[in-house]
């Protein structure tokens, strides 16, 4: 009896870590604010749509562990419980068991933690087993063992259940909803409710059953279950066809969104027996009305691999119309050619709004750190108070799916080793709360975020003394050393080892893996400190990882793109200014001696003529290192789309990838840090 | 696998020259046929790989085929193609002498490669296919292609 739920498994995962970052956003505020009435809505909001998503997709445990969130915060919301540590402790622990649970269902692992444990610590708040909150529920009873046996009249449909519905409507199928009782001598009555199944799953597809097709089974249900059908057959037919299977005592069938319309005439009664008092059950329909309200602002979900895919179209539809251009200018086609300068015009435009879609805030990955922040604090026995700016910066979705550890990590060293203990901070005449600020703007093509504590800052001296015991750098190079460059050593790979640097006041672990990291993204990380007011990590990123900004140079035919993030200038010498120490060619440039690299040699370029009068220097660095490649001519400055060279011609020496010129050849980029060993 | 491309009851040939000789590979592998275009060279690869093209956007490898086989060089011209073949989700563009037309053959008309043992670079070679007096050399694509890799490495 299985439906075919590959097709919403990717809205569920989605939908549910949306809820999931909903759940822990509002808990946070709700800890700080527990008579909020209007957050505990917004919590049992997303945790009822979470409940409703699991039990149509079939993830009890999921659905079993949201409904029992669903019974405590409605006593919190009647205020029979107060929102305290306990409880709020426990729904943390709750959103990461759901956390967990979707994370199996979305890796299939089939081994998601057991979620028993935290039921029954719901259930024993929920009937008060706490001494200062007792507010004893006499009614209620555990309701998970208990399975629905009373008949139910009609099935309780989630926003999830409703968008499917809608959406199949929209294709022009009905949904009904197929009420069967089987007759009381019914033998197997899992079996007949099987075959009814089938016979309504070859006329439509079933989106829901109440019970769940697992109870129905396991035969635990009584002589009567509902079943919505989504179905374009008549309906006469569908009752015809059920009726038309033994043992079968009535079919009823009903249209599905009139009932929704009016739940009152629809005999709307909640079907999960909550431990609650009969008297609270309207209530519970209510926020079930409350789910339906339409979110403001339209949007769609779309896969990136298919913006990928729009944004190579689109390229490939600039480079076509450059060929149209030199085709115009050709063959003097004046109509031709403005008929291509408006293209132009559209062709731009279209560029830049599929540039725009891939944009996403950054706040995306912000969320989840004030629940990291909290529960670090925690640990910690510090009290934070993290500031969050910018959210609404935007960066390309390459770029925020890979920002978040280095982030992560930033704000775990600010929490452990900037910000003092309390006792130490009211000592030293700070507040006792140590803030962390993350803050995120655009800065020209650049986004920066930077993560600033008020803590200890970074004690240079320590890092000197650390460095040079590590064997890092040697006890001159350290005297020689300013602060600032001490400081940068926290970047150093050596630093990265535990016990080093966490047992004092600086930072270090994994800091080179940041580095790393950002340097990866085409990004910069920088480091200021002062000593007792605090530190500040500074990343600068590129707006988006697929566009940047070259220098087209040319060696004999061929044409390269140097970043221009990795250039410093440049420079037109004579043959005469270069000259050899030990063998390598130098130059003398504002007093430095630097290296130089022929690019027609290094790429052995085919066909070079014979030296020039002038040579073209590009002067690149890599960190501290500078280098200048010698090319035949500057083409100019342009924005090139980086492509990747395949697997079949991964990592080629000194080249970084591929880019697409306006008249459609390809063109390579250079990698200057592997030209420069 | 590249058997499993030939079995069947009757498969699908692209046939293409390379010098005086006709090849085939397996329809399933051929994504589209492509004439001859600007490519560029890339640096530090063995000298079959011909360089990259741009096709519609994406940047892919192409190789001389006729280099790859150990084939005499000849001059491209404007029968000369560049077939695009799909290899583990790998798009590959290989520069032939000029395709001639897809045929269909069946399995019996095949003779596997080890009865043809002896001709040079056969492992490049999964088998000979009859087609009236015609000779079709099927083409082993992972050997051609992934394999050139191990190749370059182990040279090294």
């Amino acid at each position: 009896m299985s439906i075919d739920m590959d097709q919403y498994m990717g809205m569920f995962l989605e939908e549910s870590k949306e809820h999931l970052q909903a759940l822990n956003r509002c808990l946070l505020d709700l800890e700080n604010d527990p008579q909020n009435l209007g957050l505990l809505d917004e919590i049992f909001r997303s945790a009822h749509t979470i409940k409703g998503m699991s039990a149509t997709m079939g993830f009890a445990p999921i659905a079993e562990l949201t409904h029992e969130m669903e019974n405590i915060l409605d006593m919190l919301r009647k205020s029979q419980l107060t929102a305290d540590h306990d409880i709020i402790d426990t729904l943390f622990n709750c959103i990461d068991m759901l956390e967990q649970q979707v994370e199996s269902v979305a890796n299939n692992t089939g081994q998601a933690p057991d979620i028993h444990a935290l039921v029954s610590q719901l259930s024993s708040l929920a009937k008060g087993e706490k001494p200062s909150h007792v507010i004893p529920v006499k009614s209620s009873e555990p309701s998970t063992t208990d399975s629905p046996t009373e008949p139910v009249a009609c099935t309780h449909l989630s926003e999830s259940e409703l968008y499917v519905i809608k959406a199949a409507e929209h294709k022009g199928y009905q949904a009904f909803e197929v009420q069967v009782i089987l007759k009381k001598t019914c033998l197997l009555k899992s079996a007949r409710a099987y075959m009814v199944m089938r016979a309504l799953e070859e006329l439509g597809e079933v989106i829901k059953s109440v019970p769940s097709t697992e109870d129905l089974e396991k035969e635990q249900f009584e002589y009567e279950f509902q079943v919505i059908l989504l179905s374009d057959a008549d309906p006469e037919k569908i009752s015809q066809t059920v009726q038309s299977i033994s043992e079968i005592e009535t079919v009823v069938l009903l249209p599905c969104l009139d009932m929704i319309a009016h739940p009152e005439t629809g005999n709307v009664q909640q079907i999960n027996s909550l431990p609650v008092t009969a008297s609270e059950k309207p209530q519970a329909n209510t926020t079930t009305q409350q789910d339906k309200k339409i979110k403001g602002g339209q949007s769609v979900r779309v896969d990136i691999d298919k913006l990928d895919s729009l944004l190579n179209l689109v390229g490939e539809l600039v480079i076509n119309k450059t060929r149209l251009e030199q085709i115009g200018i050709t063959h003097k086609l004046s109509d031709l050619v403005e008929t291509i300068e408006q293209m132009d015009r559209v062709t731009t435009d279209l560029q830049a709004v599929v540039m725009k879609v891939r944009m996403v805030p950054v706040g995306q990955v912000f969320n989840r750190f004030p629940r990291m922040v909290r529960d670090l604090s925690h640990e910690l026995s510090k009290e934070i108070n993290l500031v969050i700016q910018g959210e609404e910066t935007e960066l390309d979705r390459t770029v925020i799916d890979e920002i978040g550890d280095p982030l992560v990590h930033l704000l775990r060293n600010a929490i452990d080793h900037g910000i003092e203990e309390p006792l130490l901070r009211r000592q030293s005449g700070k507040n006792p709360i140590g803030e962390v600020r993350l803050i995120a703007r655009h800065e020209g093509n650049h986004v920066v975020i930077a993560v600033e504590d008020d803590g200890s800052g970074i004690n240079p001296e320590v890092i000197r003394r650390k460095a040079v015991e590590k064997g890092l750098i040697s006890q001159a190079d350290a005297e020689k050393m300013d602060n600032a460059e001490a400081v940068r050593m926290v970047f150093l790979p050596g630093f990265s080892t535990a016990d080093i640097v966490t047992d004092i006041s600086g930072r270090g672990v994994g800091m080179d893996a940041v580095k790393t990291k950002i340097e990866s993204l085409g990004g910069t990380v920088e480091v200021e400190t002062k000593q007792n007011q605090g530190s500040r990590f500074k990343i600068r990123l590129p707006l988006t990882l697929a566009i940047i900004q070259a220098l087209l140079v040319a060696v004999g035919e061929e044409k390269y793109a140097i970043p221009l993030g990795s250039i410093d200038s440049t420079i037109n010498i004579q043959p005469s200014d270069i000259k050899t120490v030990q063998n390598q060619e130098v130059i003398l440039l504002r007093g430095q001696i630097i290296p130089i690299v022929r690019l027609a040699n290094i790429l052995s370029v085919p066909g070079i003529q014979s030296e020039q009068q002038e040579l073209f220097v590009v002067v690149v660095h890599m960190g501290d290192h500078r280098a200048g490649i010698i090319v035949d001519t500057l083409i100019g400055q342009q924005e090139i789309v980086i492509k990747s060279l395949g697997k079949l011609l991964a990592g080629i020496k000194s080249i970084a990838g591929a880019t697409i010129l306006g008249d459609g050849q390809v063109a390579l980029i250079l990698d200057v840090g592997a030209l420069m060993q | 696998m590249e058997q499993a491309a030939y079995a069947g009851e009757e498969s699908q040939l692209v046939v293409f020259k390379l010098d005086k000789e006709e090849y085939g590979i397996s329809i399933l592998q051929v994504q589209e046929i492509k004439r001859m275009t600007d490519i560029t060279r890339v640096p530090h690869t063995p000298d079959y790989i011909k360089g990259v093209i741009n096709l519609r956007g994406s940047v892919l490898p192409v190789l001389d085929l006729k280099k790859r086989l150990g084939l005499p060089n000849g001059e491209y011209t404007d029968n000369t193609r560049i077939i695009i073949v799909n290899l583990h989700d790998m798009a590959v563009g290989l520069i032939v002498d000029g395709v001639s037309e897809v045929t269909a053959m069946g399995t019996e008309q095949i003779e596997s490669s080890q009865s043809v043992a002896g001709v040079n670079g056969s492992s490049f070679i999964s088998g000979v296919g009859k087609l009236d007096n015609r000779l079709l050399i099927l083409l082993n694509l992972d050997t051609i292609i992934i394999g050139g890799q191990e190749e370059k490495v182990a040279s090294l």
